[in-house]
């Protein structure tokens, strides 16, 4: 399967992602990359508590924007939803809500990865 | 047509690469990973047409960025956009409060973002220009106004048969002194910008003088009693003539100009006039004034007497016999004679 193909079934909006960036699909590909290394350098995780929980909101607000940005939709969607709850204080909800998200997440960067490779 | 430039921060790269691709082709792009390195870019290029800005960053922020473009002034002239996936109500109101022009949620559409930025610094870039085409005017103004009061202060002086140039050196002296004495008394301190004005404002001090008749101002010899209250009368009959052409000096010197006109002629002792003020009673700008008045026309030729020497004139003003001056006034006026004589040997080489 094609790599666009493959990310649209895994809710990925490729088409709208790259009229975001005036249809240049280099930038978009290798933006994906980016996206993949930055879950790589923080890597999204249920393993906060109180103490640390500023930071988490901020490594997944900063993710929150650059998955919107390039219109990957399922993981945007989480994202805001686990920084809406960890803001209203709702950690225990939040953790539920990463642990939903972390298998599509892994099939995307995966997904990603593979294409990756496959260029080099 | 020259590109124009648009700074983009924010701390993820592919945020900035997607709003870089976006702008490449219409401006010259920079980009700064943060609201440090941001600052650095914007206080050090004045050619920047709009900032694209993250609000939650770590380290300096998108708000502590606004905050230090309403310190620098730059928020005036250089349009600040936020791009932030932050919903938070009291953030973007606190960012709008501090100049922000928009706020564009991410993810934004190209095409749509484009437009927007592009309306706001169109409109940045006419506002700017007006206000470049209106200051040039009243520079211009400024510079017109400033010959009619120097062509009146020169009448003045050409009626009072001056040498000529004393409106002129007492202005600067005026100004000079100003500075010595805000700089050494903190509660004499004037901003620069005011001593400025004062220095400019002392231009018209003697205007009352044109309501003088020529025999009394151009008498050779000593004033009988009577002419010398005539005399007097030219302080008062100067803020006359101020009253009734108030426009013909701008509201930020008129104060100053009213004031130095009536009270030059005070003397820290209250034997002075036309008040007969006692110490601060005057203003200090006016008292400064008096100072450089009876220097310059100890040190000038007049109708009535030939000039001193600075040692003769310093002499006089210690020794009270011009009337009695605030000490601390005459203490800047001594720790300003370097400056002082340099000014008058620069005025007489011209």
């Amino acid at each position: 399967m094609k790599f666009f193909d493959e990310l649209q079934m895994l809710g990925v909006d490729v088409d709208e992602g790259v009229d975001r960036l005036m249809g240049n699909v280099d930038l978009y590909e290798r933006m994906l990359m980016k996206f993949a290394d930055m879950l790589k350098e923080t890597p999204v995780t249920d393993d906060f508590n109180n103490d640390n929980c500023e930071e988490t909101i901020q490594n997944i607000h900063a993710l929150k924007g650059a998955a919107g940005n390039l219109s990957i939709r399922p993981l945007y969607e989480a994202y805001t939803e686990i920084v809406n709850l960890l803001r209203a204080g709702e950690i225990l909800q939040a953790k539920d809500e990463i642990r939903r998200i972390l298998p599509a997440q892994e099939n995307i960067v995966e997904c990603i990865r593979r294409h990756g490779q496959e260029d080099c | 047509m020259e590109k124009k430039t648009i700074l983009i921060v924010d701390d993820v790269e592919i945020n900035r690469a997607v709003l870089a691709e976006i702008f490449k082709d219409e401006y010259d792009v920079l980009e700064a990973a943060g609201g440090e390195e941001a600052l650095v870019i914007i206080n050090s290029n004045e050619d920047i047409s709009a900032v694209l800005l993250d609000l939650l960053m770590p380290g300096v922020d998108g708000l502590a960025v606004l905050k230090d473009m309403n310190v620098t002034g730059r928020i005036r002239t250089v349009p600040v956009f936020l791009i932030t996936a932050s919903e938070n109500r009291d953030l973007l109101l606190e960012a709008y409060h501090l100049g922000a022009v928009d706020i564009i949620s991410k993810p934004f559409y190209g095409h749509f973002i484009r437009h927007r930025i592009k309306n706001v610094i169109d409109l940045y870039s006419y506002q700017n220009e007006l206000e470049g085409i209106v200051s040039e005017q009243v520079t211009r103004l400024n510079k017109l106004n400033r010959s009619v009061i120097a062509a009146l202060a020169a009448l003045i002086e050409f009626r009072d048969c001056e040498s000529g140039g004393h409106v002129r050196r007492m202005c600067t002296l005026t100004w000079l002194l100003m500075q010595e004495v805000s700089e050494r008394y903190p509660e004499y301190y004037l901003p620069p910008d005011e001593i400025d004005k004062i220095g400019m404002s002392a231009v018209l001090h003697d205007i009352g003088k044109i309501s003088i008749p020529d025999q009394i101002l151009k008498k050779p010899g000593k004033l009988t009693t009577e002419e010398f209250e005539i005399m007097k009368g030219h302080t008062v009959k100067g803020c006359e003539i101020l009253q009734k052409i108030p426009d013909l000096v701008d509201e930020g010197t008129y104060v100053y100009s009213y004031d130095i006109c009536r009270h030059h002629h005070e003397r820290w002792d209250g034997r002075g006039y036309p008040d007969g003020l006692v110490g601060d009673e005057t203003s200090i700008w006016a008292q400064v004034a008096a100072v450089a008045d009876v220097y310059d026309a100890l040190t000038s030729d007049r109708v009535y007497k030939k000039a001193y020497s600075h040692e003769v004139a310093r002499q006089m003003i210690l020794n009270g016999e011009c009337g009695a001056f605030n000490p601390k006034v005459m203490e800047a006026f001594l720790k300003s004679e370097d400056k002082i004589l340099k000014m008058y040997q620069e005025t007489q080489n011209n």
